[in-house]
This record gives structure tokens, sequence and C-alpha cells, in this order.
């Protein structure tokens, strides 16, 4: 496959103008995905706060304080990535996004200073900041939704396509809310966990919903991503992908109706399977729009710059992945299982 | 000027840059006195400067988190206003903002936790080493997109060919001319502001508890700084206008209010510029001393406004804000100066200070916060109407959004702007009457 794809450019596999786009159009997927997941969970439990009662509010806030500074990095990564190592597609992108990154900015600003001062404020204006904080996750979510719409579309516009991404942005919400709840479920006992189960419950099948709908929109409007999937040699992942996705779906849904009473043995189980579905979900996207960054328009090859300066991009780039590497495999260490609360510091005398 | 969406997104790009300008050099200016206060407690021992620290990194390490959130946002903004400009900058910006974002998240990831939350843990020596990495890779990470924004403003180094610019010699790409004149802007900004917060801050706490040991080591610190700063910004205020006289002709002749080429250039040190009427009205001119300000042509005639009608920037708004920065910053030199010979024979403690001096102290500590808006106004709008000086234009790379939506836009973030600022503030009058509020972050597992 390699070869196919090096020999249509006309570039040798070795060559650095073919390997090094490649190299960092993987990178941006996988950031990406970090993205979605990681910070994901971050922005459902903010999503989800105006449903719970405000003395738990601030419970739910607090327990997502240890990752919230890893959290946080994902978006800019992908962000800064998209932008020093693909800026011809970065301009046609952002473009064409302009109402959606209003939003996105806006929410990822109110997001991450309001929690930061909500942590150094006193008790009577914390409420305040956390309400700051839900109406940030919202419009991050919302924004998501809207900028997966216009992905999948082609940056077309007019009112059905408007509608459409309406429908996106509240099954990202929904998705987003999913994926906050199963992690609170995985976190705490108790009343958290129960109320974690109804709001999971009720956002599964908006989130199936946008799956089919993002798939459906993705074939219909594009018929060179249809002729990808209707391949008849490489219907297997295809075919692969959509059953474990319905496979996933269905567990999710018995999971969820069998800890309505009682706690599951596993807790961990509705938020891996709530991970599984959005990283396939996501593959199935990038395996679609695979080699474009803009259907039928944009390449990874023709996006970059020079290849001087990509060597620069690529340098910072493997440096950033190496400490991120480090960095994230000491930080999300623990985060699986139940949330225990801290122990003080061990005494060592008064020597 | 006439055209309202590039001036909606012009706006919008201004206030984001400078919401996320005042944080950055207000936690670029803490970091760096913090580093100060370390050594100090290291060297002296005096229990006056770990106070002072452990103060100050409260307020350094909500700068820095709110100007990494603000520093996000503006990235997005960038990207939704201006999408045709990396690709055709993309050769020359794409590794020093891949240098600025790599050396933000290695910094932050790497040694701003240990340094927050690892002092019980570190020993002294350790823990300053932390803080002066912190203190350096922010440096750095501030260097590379210092770097880019005066590239835009003398793209030197680099040809422009088919319409994007491809780099010729990237030592000249990135020191090029501007770069040591607003690098000296910005470090001196940073300076004023931490040194004219710092003074109005602790000039309130020491007045409330005179006995605090810290007060009066951070004050007589912040009021050298501020002195030193101030005389150091005059000298960059002066060197950026002579870079401008040199380089980009339209705005050293807005600066100088110089309207008509033949005209002797007379100094305008105060006026009304008038676009419609193309003079000054109510002038105060310093007679025939205007020609240092301005750029000349090859037959050595000054080059007026004239010169560049449909191509110059906001006259008024260049004028006036060079004069107002360079006078909050005269001032703010002079009233620290003044306050240090008034100090001296009581050791430097600001409680003895009248109520009136500190309330005069304070308004200086509010107005400090204007200097890096009215410098970035300077510089940036009067850059107007190019993205890069002298080659390409805002409006050719200018998103296709309608008028509509850029006031939403503008909207909806000077609202979130102005929540943010009034919660910063609330938080900083509170911890400067009542005390830190203790951060109890680690809940891992």
């Amino acid at each position: 496959m390699i070869d196919t794809l090096s020999g249509a450019l006309g570039l040798g596999a070795h060559e650095a103008s073919f390997w090094i786009p490649l190299v960092l159009a993987i990178l941006l997927f996988l950031t990406t995905a970090a993205a979605v997941v990681l910070d994901g969970f971050d922005i459902g439990v903010g999503c989800l706060l105006p449903f719970a009662s405000p003395s738990l509010r601030l419970h739910m806030v607090s327990l997502l304080s240890p990752w919230r500074d890893a959290n946080e990095f994902w978006l800019f990564l992908g962000l800064g990535l998209l932008l020093s190592a693909f800026p011809h597609a970065w301009g046609a992108i952002m473009g064409a996004l302009y109402m959606p990154l209003s939003l996105l900015g806006a929410g990822v600003l109110l997001r991450s200073a309001s929690f930061e001062l909500r942590l150094r404020s006193p008790l009577e204006w914390q409420p305040a900041w956390v309400a700051a904080f839900a109406v940030g996750s919202w419009l991050t979510a919302a924004s998501h939704g809207f900028i997966l719409a216009r992905v999948v579309t082609a940056y077309a516009h007019g009112v059905p396509y408007t509608a459409l991404a309406v429908f996106f942005s509240v099954c990202a919400l929904a998705a987003y809310s999913l994926l906050g709840a199963t992690w609170l479920i995985m976190r705490q006992a108790g009343e958290l966990r129960a109320r974690a189960v109804m709001w999971a419950r009720r956002t599964v099948r908006w989130v199936a919903a946008g799956g089919v709908a993002v798939s459906l929109v993705l074939g219909v409007l594009n018929s060179g991503v249809l002729l990808k999937w209707g391949n008849t040699s490489g219907w297997f992942p295809v075919v692969a992908l959509w059953s474990v996705l319905l496979a996933c779906f269905v567990f999710l849904e018995m999971l969820l109706q069998r800890m309505v009473n009682h706690s599951p043995p596993i807790t961990v189980l509705p938020f891996i399977l709530t991970v599984l579905i959005l990283l396939l979900l996501l593959s199935g996207l990038a395996y679609s729009f695979f080699p474009y960054l803009i259907l039928d328009d944009i390449t990874v090859w023709d996006a970059v710059v020079s290849t001087p300066a990509l060597r620069l991009v690529l340098f910072a780039a493997a440096v950033v992945v190496s400490v991120a590497l480090v960095f994230n495999i000491w930080v999300y260490w623990g985060m699986f299982g139940a949330s225990r609360p801290t122990q003080p510091p061990p005494f060592s005398g008064f020597g | 000027m006439t055209h309202s969406t590039l001036w909606l997104a012009q706006l919008q790009f201004f206030s984001g840059l400078g919401f996320m300008l005042l944080f950055v050099a207000l936690e670029l200016g803490l970091a760096w006195a913090l580093l100060f206060f370390r050594i100090k407690a290291l060297t002296t021992g005096l229990a006056g400067w770990t106070d002072a620290y452990r103060f100050w990194v409260r307020v350094f390490a909500l700068a820095f988190l709110l100007s990494f959130a603000a520093g996000l946002s503006a990235l997005i903004q960038f990207g939704s206003l201006w999408p045709g400009l990396m690709a055709k900058i993309g050769d020359v910006a794409a590794p020093m903002l891949a240098a600025a974002i790599a050396l933000t998240f290695v910094f932050k990831a790497g040694f701003l936790g240990a340094m927050l939350f690892g002092a019980r843990r570190l020993s002294g020596r350790l823990h300053t080493v932390m803080v002066g990495s912190v203190a350096l890779g922010s440096t750095l990470s501030a260097f590379f997109l210092l770097a880019v924004v005066s590239w835009t403003h003398t793209p030197s180094g680099a040809w422009l060919v088919n319409g994007h610019y491809i780099v010729i010699d990237a030592w000249q790409v990135l020191f090029n001319p501007a770069l040591p004149w607003y690098g000296a802007l910005f470090a001196t900004t940073a300076g004023m502001i931490v040194a004219a917060s710092m003074m109005a801050v602790v000039s309130g706490q020491a007045a409330r508890n005179p006995a605090g040991p810290a007060y009066r080591l951070v004050f007589r610190t912040a009021m050298l700084t501020a002195c030193v700063s101030g005389v150091l910004f005059l000298v960059a205020a002066g060197g950026t206008a002579r870079l401008a006289a040199q380089y980009q002709p339209a705005k050293a002749a807005a600066v100088a209010g110089y309207w008509q080429s033949s005209t002797r250039p007379d100094f305008a040190v105060l006026a009304w510029p008038d676009a419609a009427a193309a003079a000054n009205r109510g002038a105060w001119v310093w007679r025939g001393h205007g020609a240092r300000l301005l750029a000349s042509d090859d037959a050595g005639q000054w080059r007026g406004l004239d010169q560049f009608s449909g191509m110059n920037p906001p006259v008024a708004l260049t004028f006036w804000s060079f004069r107002l920065m360079i006078v909050l910053a005269a001032l703010t030199a002079i009233l620290s100066a003044v306050t240090w010979l008034r100090l001296r024979r009581n050791h430097y403690d600001p409680a003895v200070l009248p109520p009136l001096w500190r309330r005069v102290i304070t308004a200086a500590g509010y107005s400090s916060w204007l200097l890096p808006v009215c410098a970035l106004a300077y510089i940036q709008l009067g850059a107007f109407p190019y993205a890069v000086y002298g080659t390409i234009t805002l409006t050719e790379v200018l998103a296709p959004a309608s008028a509509p939506a850029l006031v939403f836009g503008n909207v909806l973030y000077a609202l979130c702007y102005v929540a943010l600022l009034i919660g910063f503030f609330m938080n900083l009058r509170y911890i400067s009457r009542y005390g830190v509020v203790p951060v109890g972050r680690r809940r891992r597992t």
C-alpha cells in the first residue's frame, strides 16, 4: 500500500517529502483521537453539571482536577500540529468555519480559565465559576458537532446543512455527556454513580443516531468515499467496523439497563465501551478521508510546507511526542477505577 | 477603513491578542521576579523573601493558566479570521510557531507542576532550578512568538515567489530588524506591569499589616524595577519609532501626524489628527524637530500621509496610542522614583506612606494594565492594512465571514474577556486582603 501511494505521487518511499507528511498525518489523527477521548470526558462532565444538584456539582468538578493540565493540552497540540505541518489545509479548513470556531474559542477560554479561577476562589464565588465552566463545556461540545457537520459535508452552505449542523451539535453534546457519565460511573460509587447511569441511559441513543447520521452523510454526499467503502476488495474493514460498533452499542445499553439498581462488578466496562465507540467512529472518519484533508480537494501532501521547513516541524513534533508520552503515561496511570481520597504525606519526624 | 468586516475582524484579533498579551507579560515578569525571590531567599535566608515568593506564586499560577487559555483562544481566532495567511507565510512561520508551541508544552508539562506543587518534596536549590526553568521556558516561547510577529512587520530573509514566501536565509528570518526593538518593548512592558501591580498590591497590604516581613523587600524591588523598566521602555519606544521610520513609512507618518509631504516636519506633541480634513486640529507642535521620526524617500524628501492614501493606518489611533504609552511609562517611572526618594529614610517601608499617595500608586498599578494594550495598538493597528508589511494585505487573507457573524463573534469574546478580567481582579483583591486560598489539587486515583 505504501508503494502504491508513493508511486501515485511520483516519489520514492524513502524520500522525506513522502514519509514526513504521512508521519505527521498519523500524528494528527492520534492527537485528535486523544483529544476526543481524554478532553472528551472533561467536556462531558462539564456538560452534565447543570443536571446535578449544587452540592454534587462541586464534587464532580473536583474529580476532574488531577487530569486537567494534561486534558487541556490536546486541543492545543492538535491545532498547533495542523497549523505548523499543514498550513495550506489550515487556511481552507479554518476559513470556512468562522462561526463554529468562535464558539470553540470562547468555550475553551471559558472552560480553562473558570476551572482555575474556581480552584483559587473563596467558597462564595465558586458556584459562579462552576456555572461558567458548564457554559464553556456546552459551547465547546456544540462547536465540535458543528465542525464535524461542516467537515463531512465539504463546507456546503444552505438551510439543510445548517439544520444538519444543529443536529450534529446535539449528538456531540450527547456523545461527550455519555463519555463523561460513564467516566463518573467508573470513578465514584453512591449517588453520583446512580445519577450517572441515568444520564448515560438517556444519551446512548442520541450517540447511536449521530454515528449513523455521520456515516450516511459522509457516504451519500461524497461519491469518492462511497466508492472506497463499496470497493469489493476492501469490504472487510468497513463491515467489521459497523458490526463492532453495533455490538458495542447493544452491549452498552444492556450494561446500563442492568446497572440501574446495583453496581456492576466491572465498573470500567461502560467507559471502555464508550471510548471504543468514539475511537471506531473517528477511525472510520480517518479511513474515509485518507489521503485527503479536505475531501476531493487537498491531500496531505498538498498541504505541507517545503521540505526543509518540514524537517524542523518534524523535529519539534518528535520532541513534543516524547515528552507527551512520558508525561501522559505518568498522569493517566491511575485514572481507571474508583477514585480514592488522598492520604496525608508521611511524617518524617521533627528533626 | 470603510470596509466594516475588515475592521470587525481586526478589532476581534486585536482584542484577543491584547487579552493574551496582558497575561503573558504578567506571567513572564512574575516568573523572573519569583526566581529573584527564591535566589534571595537562598542567599540571604531572610523569611521575607520566602513569604514574598509564597504569595506571588499564587498570582503567577493564575496568570500563567489564564495566559495559556488566552493563547489557545488567540490561536483559534488567528485561524478563523486570517485563514489565508498561513498558506502564504507557512514556510517562514511554521517552524517558529512549532517551536513556540513545543516549548510551551515541554515547560508547562515538565516544570510547572514541579514548581507549583513540588516545593515540599524538592530541596531549596532544586526548586529554584525548577523556577528558573519555567522562567526560561516562558521567555523562549515568547521569543519565538515575537520573532513571528516582528517578521511580519519587517519581512527579511525571505522572498515572495508565486504568492507565497520561501526562506532564503533562516538567520535573517529569525533575527529580523524589528525583533530587538519589539523584544525590548515587550520585556520592558512586562517589567512595568509586574512592578506597578506589585507596588499597588503591596502598599495596600503593608498599610493593613505593617509588621509583615515581605512588604518592604518586595516594594523596594518593585520600585527599582519600575524606574529601570520605565526608562528602558522609553528608549525602546524611541527605537521602535526609528524602526518604523526606516521600514514602515506610513506608520511613521501617522505617529508624527505629518499629512503633507512637502511641508517642514514639525513634531506634533499633542494634536487631534483629522483624517477627513487631512490635517491636525489644535496642534501643539515643536517646530522643525519632526525629522527623526519620519521616513524620507530617495530624493531626501519627507514622506507624508498623502503618499499612502488608502494604505495608511488609522491615524488618530496610532498617534494617540503612541503618546499614551509614552506618558503612562514616564509617569509611572517618575512616581516610582519619587516614592523611592521619599522612602529612603524609612528603609523602604510602604506602610508609612499617606493614604493619598497609596491611592496614586494603586491608580498607577491599574493604568499599567493599559500599557501593553497601547503598545499593541501602536504596533499592530499601526501596521494596517498589511498582514506582512509591504507585500500581503489583510484583505487578501481575510475569512469570508459576514458582518453579523463577526459582530456575534466580537460580542461573545468581549463578554468572556470582561468576565475573566473582572474575575482575575476580584481574586487578586481577595488574596491581597484575606490571604491566599489553599489549593488542594492532587487527588490522584
